[in-house]
């Protein structure tokens, strides 16, 4: 085979041979670059309909791009033989580096490198199925790459072949010898899942932790028994605490009781390296049985005719005032201390003053809410949103609360992790799930993105009591027409690049879409690569990404007043989720997309690789209005003139997760008699709340 | 012989501000000893439990100085005078 032309790659040596065949380096003729080149061996024998698989699997897998992650080229057939061409990675195995055990933090460096290709691949339903320490390369500068991706168990010939073998369980060949990583409910025959890849990374965290296997045998029977049914011999004394208990969790027998997210892992592994270094933060909770009030903090003094802002971090939520020129910010928080607060909300109808906030913790998730600020919260006896015990499903967060219209004040929405839509008729006291998006057949085929399957966005047609619209991670938009009780996909001409069919009926990953307020049949929308606009109320959809540094994104505004204006922040990429080129840049369309321009005055150009998530940034309703955006490096930013000059209103702010802004009465309120200022309140959320006490005397539109 | 459990101090407003909890008569398992711990502490059920009657991820139980985990889960025997620990994983962010 060397000095052998395989379609336009000339064999230049033998690098490898195992299971799965052998690898060559290969001399790429066209591009001119060294690859390598994996042949599958024609003793594998492959029968059509699983040649066809590893074919369909390889291509698959070839669509990840990660930098942890050994990127495959092409995969074809060539004169009856399969073969794979993928990124030469030079370096050292991590088997071959283990020895007799790595430094915890060498463990942890290359295990936060794992889980995160992990992560990514579980993404994309991509699963590996035969992680290893062998088959994990360590590059000289220590960038760590994962081999042999979606490749493994799409061959269940040489699985089974593998998993029997006689051969020596260390050591072995440069490919054989995967029983020592095989999760128990494969061993039982069961199909693996994202969670027995989790097992995997757990057994190849001990390995390197330790230097020997967890689960050892003279044979493969005594290996297979350990794995089911022995704990593995305690890790040496160097190991922290923290890392042995990841360990651990990873290497639970039962699925459901290890980390469910390659995510978890890799954020677990990131808060032991920090603790290592010494900037662990103790949590202290304030929480009372069923209120809390919260002593210590600063408390806003609202008054009619402000300006609130709503923010929540992965740490807490803050709450900002100000007076309607928007220039100085009183800032109090952090409320819910150590808690994640993916969404915010403001309920000013009825007469109300309320604030909603759901909150995140290992404890759970709950909706909180305050009428007098933040100075008291409740803190609910129970869980208000429960999956009902028949669908197995269990709460993981609540991403989005959406206030009901004006005319049904008592009528709240939540959009929740797993993907679902609750509703509440009784402003909040009670919920249910509905059952007619939760029970739609496609939602076996929804695939989480890499924060989850997640429900995020809602939007009611103000026209329509019956319309509803929402967006899901990933299975795209949905809509209802009849009320909830029925809903379908609404995702035509909306792009994907993460499957064969660039033009699904659903599965895209909208991160996050907005309605016109003045024309609330016309959608912006920022997709998983893509930013699109709707003038039929999301039945069909058009490119609009026409001027901006890049289509992917998280954050989409619509113009509070300016039918044909949006706003979104680009990030560069999939894999550089920053700001382009360093330079953070809201842009603006006021022309329906046609084209859009930068808005930069006040924003770091230099150096700033910042991200703004889904909810990050909102705008409010005054004219000229505000508009706000939080980065995940806790800074927040704000212009009260639509963006063409910026000020940092806050710094050193947890990770920003969620922005809301509203504006308490009408600019003119102070002069009116109390008795008639009753609260008119317009918040930003995922729709625009209208006045519903009190008529408004003049609405300025642009 | 009284059954004791230890509430983390992120749950001890939810039990009275209390640290130890005594229960008088959970024999049985660890599932009875818990729902005679929700009688007494009602909000602790949902910080600890799913809606699907797990026990969440990110806690864990132990029964004396055994996780869990590896004794039964929530059908792990409780005998008189057991000291059963509730806390948080070390994990997140």
């Amino acid at each position: 085979m060397i000095g052998e032309l395989l379609g336009h790659y000339r064999v230049v040596s033998k690098i490898g041979e195992g299971g799965m065949g052998i690898v060559y380096r290969a001399r790429d003729e066209v591009l001119e670059r060294d690859v390598a080149l994996k042949v599958v061996g024609k003793s594998a024998a492959l029968e059509q309909s699983s040649r066809q698989n590893l074919l369909n699997e390889a291509r698959s897998a070839s669509a990840l791009s990660h930098p942890n992650i050994c990127t495959i080229h092409e995969v074809g057939e060539f004169d009856g033989e399969l073969y794979m061409v993928m990124e030469l990675v030079e370096g050292k195995s991590l088997r071959a580096l283990i020895g007799g055990g790595l430094a915890a933090e060498s463990v942890m460096r290359y295990g936060v490198q794992i889980a995160g290709a992990l992560a990514h691949a579980h993404g994309r339903n991509i699963v590996h199925h035969d992680l290893k320490s062998g088959n994990i390369i360590v590059t000289p500068q220590g960038l760590v790459k994962i081999l042999d991706f979606g490749l493994a168990t799409r061959v269940p010939e040489l699985a089974a072949e593998q998993t029997t073998s006689s051969a020596p369980l260390q050591g072995a060949g440069p490919i054989g010898g995967t029983l020592p990583y095989m999760a128990p409910e494969v061993l039982r025959g069961q199909p693996g899942d994202y969670r027995s890849d989790l097992w995997g990374l757990g057994v190849v965290l001990y390995e390197s932790a330790s230097g020997r296997l967890p689960f050892a045998g003279r044979t493969a029977l005594e290996v297979s028994s350990a794995i089911l049914h022995e704990v593995p011999p305690p890790l040496p004394d160097r190991i922290p605490p923290g890392l042995a208990a990841i360990i651990q969790r990873c290497l639970a027998k039962e699925a459901a009781q290890r980390y469910q997210q390659a995510g978890e892992v890799q954020a677990a592994l990131e808060a032991v390296q920090s603790a290592s270094v010494g900037t662990r933060v103790q949590p202290r909770e304030q929480r009372g049985p069923l209120t809390t009030v919260l002593r210590g903090i600063r408390h806003l003094r609202v008054k009619d005719g402000d300006v609130l802002l709503l923010v929540g971090t992965v740490k807490g939520a803050f709450l900002l005032r100000s007076s309607r020129d928007r220039r100085r910010w009183d800032v109090a928080g952090p409320y819910f201390h150590g808690q994640a607060i993916y969404s915010m909300a403001y309920d000013g109808r009825d007469g109300r003053h309320r604030l909603w906030a759901s909150t995140h913790s290992y404890w759970g998730t709950y909706l909180r809410s305050s009428d007098d600020f933040g100075k008291v919260w409740t803190n609910p006896q129970e869980a208000n949103l429960k999956f009902p015990p028949e669908t197995g499903a269990v709460l993981k967060n609540i991403w989005q609360i959406c206030l009901g219209r004006p005319e049904e004040p008592q009528a709240l929405y939540c959009g929740v992790e797993p993907a679902a839509l609750f509703e509440s008729r009784d402003a909040g006291e009670t919920w249910s799930l509905v059952r007619g998006l939760f029970d739609h057949p496609h939602r076996p085929r929804w695939t989480p993105g890499n924060g989850g399957l997640t429900l995020h966005t809602i939007a009611l047609d103000p026209a329509n009591q019956a319309r509803i619209y929402v967006g899901i991670s990933a299975g795209g938009v949905y809509k209802t027409e009849d009320g909830g009780r029925s809903w379908r996909a609404a995702n035509r001409g909306i792009r994907v690049v993460y499957q064969p069919d660039r033009y699904p009926e659903f599965g895209q990953c909208v991160h996050k879409f907005a309605m016109q307020p003045a024309r609330p049949d016309r959608f912006f929308l920022q997709s998983h690569w893509g930013l699109y606009r709707s003038d039929e109320g999301a039945e069909s959809w058009t490119d609009v990404a026409n001027g901006v540094p890049s289509d992917f994104g998280f954050a989409i505004v619509a113009h509070p007043h300016n039918p044909d204006g949006a706003y979104v922040l680009p990030v560069e990429s999939d894999e550089f989720r920053c700001a382009p080129d360093g330079r953070l840049r809201v842009y603006r369309t006021r022309n329906a997309g046609a084209s859009w321009e930068p808005l930069m005055r006040g924003l770091p150009q230099k150096g700033a690789y910042e991200t703004v998530l889904r909810d990050a940034m909102t705008a409010d309703g005054l004219d000229p209005h505000g508009l706000y955006f939080g980065t995940r490096s806790g800074q927040l930013y704000g212009s009260a003139d639509e963006g063409k000059t910026w000020t940092r209103i806050l710094e050193g702010l947890p990770a920003v997760v969620c922005v809301r802004s509203v504006l308490i009465g009408e600019p003119c309120a102070g002069r009116s008699p109390k008795a008639a200022r009753a609260p008119r309140v317009r918040s930003s959320g995922a729709r625009p709340a209208r006045p519903s006490v009190g008529k408004s005397k003049r609405r300025r539109r642009r | 012989m009284a059954v004791t459990f230890h509430i983390p101090g992120s749950l001890r407003s939810l039990a009275g501000g209390r640290s130890e909890v005594e229960l008088d008569d959970p024999a049985g398992t660890l599932s009875d000893a818990l729902q005679a711990l929700w009688v007494v502490c009602p909000a602790i059920r949902d910080r600890v439990m799913t809606e699907q009657g797990q026990v969440r991820e990110h806690i864990n139980i132990f029964v004396g100085k055994e996780h869990i985990r590896y004794t039964g889960g929530l059908a792990t025997p409780i005998l008189p005078g057991a000291e059963i620990s509730i806390l948080p994983a070390i994990s997140g962010g």
